[in-house]
C-alpha cells in the first residue's frame, strides 16, 4: 500500500517523532509505514486521518 | 526531550550501544579465561556478576535516551533481575556440586537455582508481547522470535544427527536458550540494519 505520509509530515514540518507522539506509537512505527515495509491497523489509519484532518483514502491507496 | 538532549542522556554520557559492547566484551573476555583455566570457582562468579553488572547502564542508558517503550523499559528491568538470578544460581550450583558432589532431591533443587531464573526470563518475553501497545514493535518481536526458533530449531536437529553418528560431542539441553537468545539479538540487528 502506497501513503503520502512523508509529504503530509513535510508540509507540517514534523519529524518522524513528532508524528509519532501525536498518533501514540513508536518513531519505527512511522517509518517502517511511511516506507511501506507496514501496513497500520485500521484503528491507527483512522488516527493518522484525523491527525491530518484528511480522508483515509487521501493518504493511503492501493499499489 | 529534544534529540541534542537526548543524545547527550544516557549514563556517563554513554549511549545504550557502548555499554552493551561492554557488556559483550566482559563475557568473552571471561569465556576465554575460564577455557583457559585461568579463573575458576568463587572468582568466576565474582566476575560474572560484575559483567552482568555493565547491563544495568545499558539499560538506563536506553531508557534515558527514550528509545524504549514503557513494555519494553519493564521487559528490560526484568531480564536484568532474571540474568542476576540466572549467574548467581549458576555460580551457586556449580560450586555445591563440585564442592560436596550431592547426589538425590538434592540435585534436583541445585538443578532448578540456576533453571527458574531463565523461566523468569521465558515469562518476560511473553509478558512484553501482552503489554506491548505498539503492533508494530510487537510485530518485529515475535518475527524475531520466529527467526530465532527456526535458527535453533534447525542447529538442534543438524547437531542431533551429527552427534548420533558421532560426528560431533554431546552437549546439554539448556544450550537452546542462549541459542535462542542469540538469535533474537541477531534478528533484531538484522531488522535494524535493514531499516526496520
Amino acid at each position: 500500500m502506497k501513503n503520502r505520509l512523508k509529504v503530509l509530515r513535510a508540509e507540517r514540518d514534523w519529524s518522524q517523532q513528532d508524528l509519532a507522539d501525536r498518533l501514540s506509537v513508536s518513531r519505527q512505527s512511522v517509518n517502517a509505514i511511511e516506507k511501506g515495509r507496514y501496513d497500520p491497523s485500521l484503528p491507527l489509519a483512522f488516527t493518522i486521518s484525523e491527525v491530518f484532518g484528511l480522508p483515509i483514502e487521501e493518504i493511503f491507496s492501493r499499489d | 526531550m529534544n534529540a541534542e538532549a537526548q543524545k547527550s542522556a544516557g549514563f556517563l554520557g554513554r549511549g545504550p550501544v557502548f555499554w552493551m559492547a561492554m557488556f559483550v566484551v566482559s563475557i568473552a573476555a571471561l569465556a576465554t579465561l575460564k577455557l583457559t583455566g585461568a579463573i575458576e570457582g568463587p572468582a568466576l562468579l565474582i566476575l560474572g556478576l560484575a559483567s552482568m553488572g555493565l547491563m544495568v547502564p545499558a539499560v538506563l542508558a536506553g531508557e534515558r535516551r527514550g528509545c524504549a517503550s514503557q513494555a519494553m523499559v519493564k521487559y528490560n528491568r526484568r531480564i536484568l533481575i532474571a540474568s542476576f538470578g540466572y549467574v548467581l544460581g549458576l555460580g551457586i550450583a556449580m560450586a555445591v556440586w563440585n564442592t560436596y558432589q550431592p547426589s538425590g532431591p538434592v540435585v534436583f533443587f541445585l538443578a532448578l537455582l540456576p533453571t527458574l531464573p531463565t523461566f523468569m526470563m521465558i515469562w518476560a518475553m511473553g509478558r512484553y508481547l501482552i503489554d506491548e501497545d505498539d503492533k508494530y514493535l510487537r510485530f518485529r518481536t515475535v518475527q524475531a522470535a520466529l527467526i530465532s526458533l527456526g535458527f535453533v530449531l534447525a542447529i538442534g536437529i543438524f547437531w542431533g544427527f551429527l552427534e548420533t553418528f558421532e560426528l560431533v560431542p554431546h552437549i546439554w539441553a539448556w544450550w537452546v536458550l542462549p541459542v535462542w537468545a542469540i538469535g533474537l539479538g541477531v534478528a533484531q540487528l538484522v531488522m535494524k540494519v535493514r531499516g526496520g
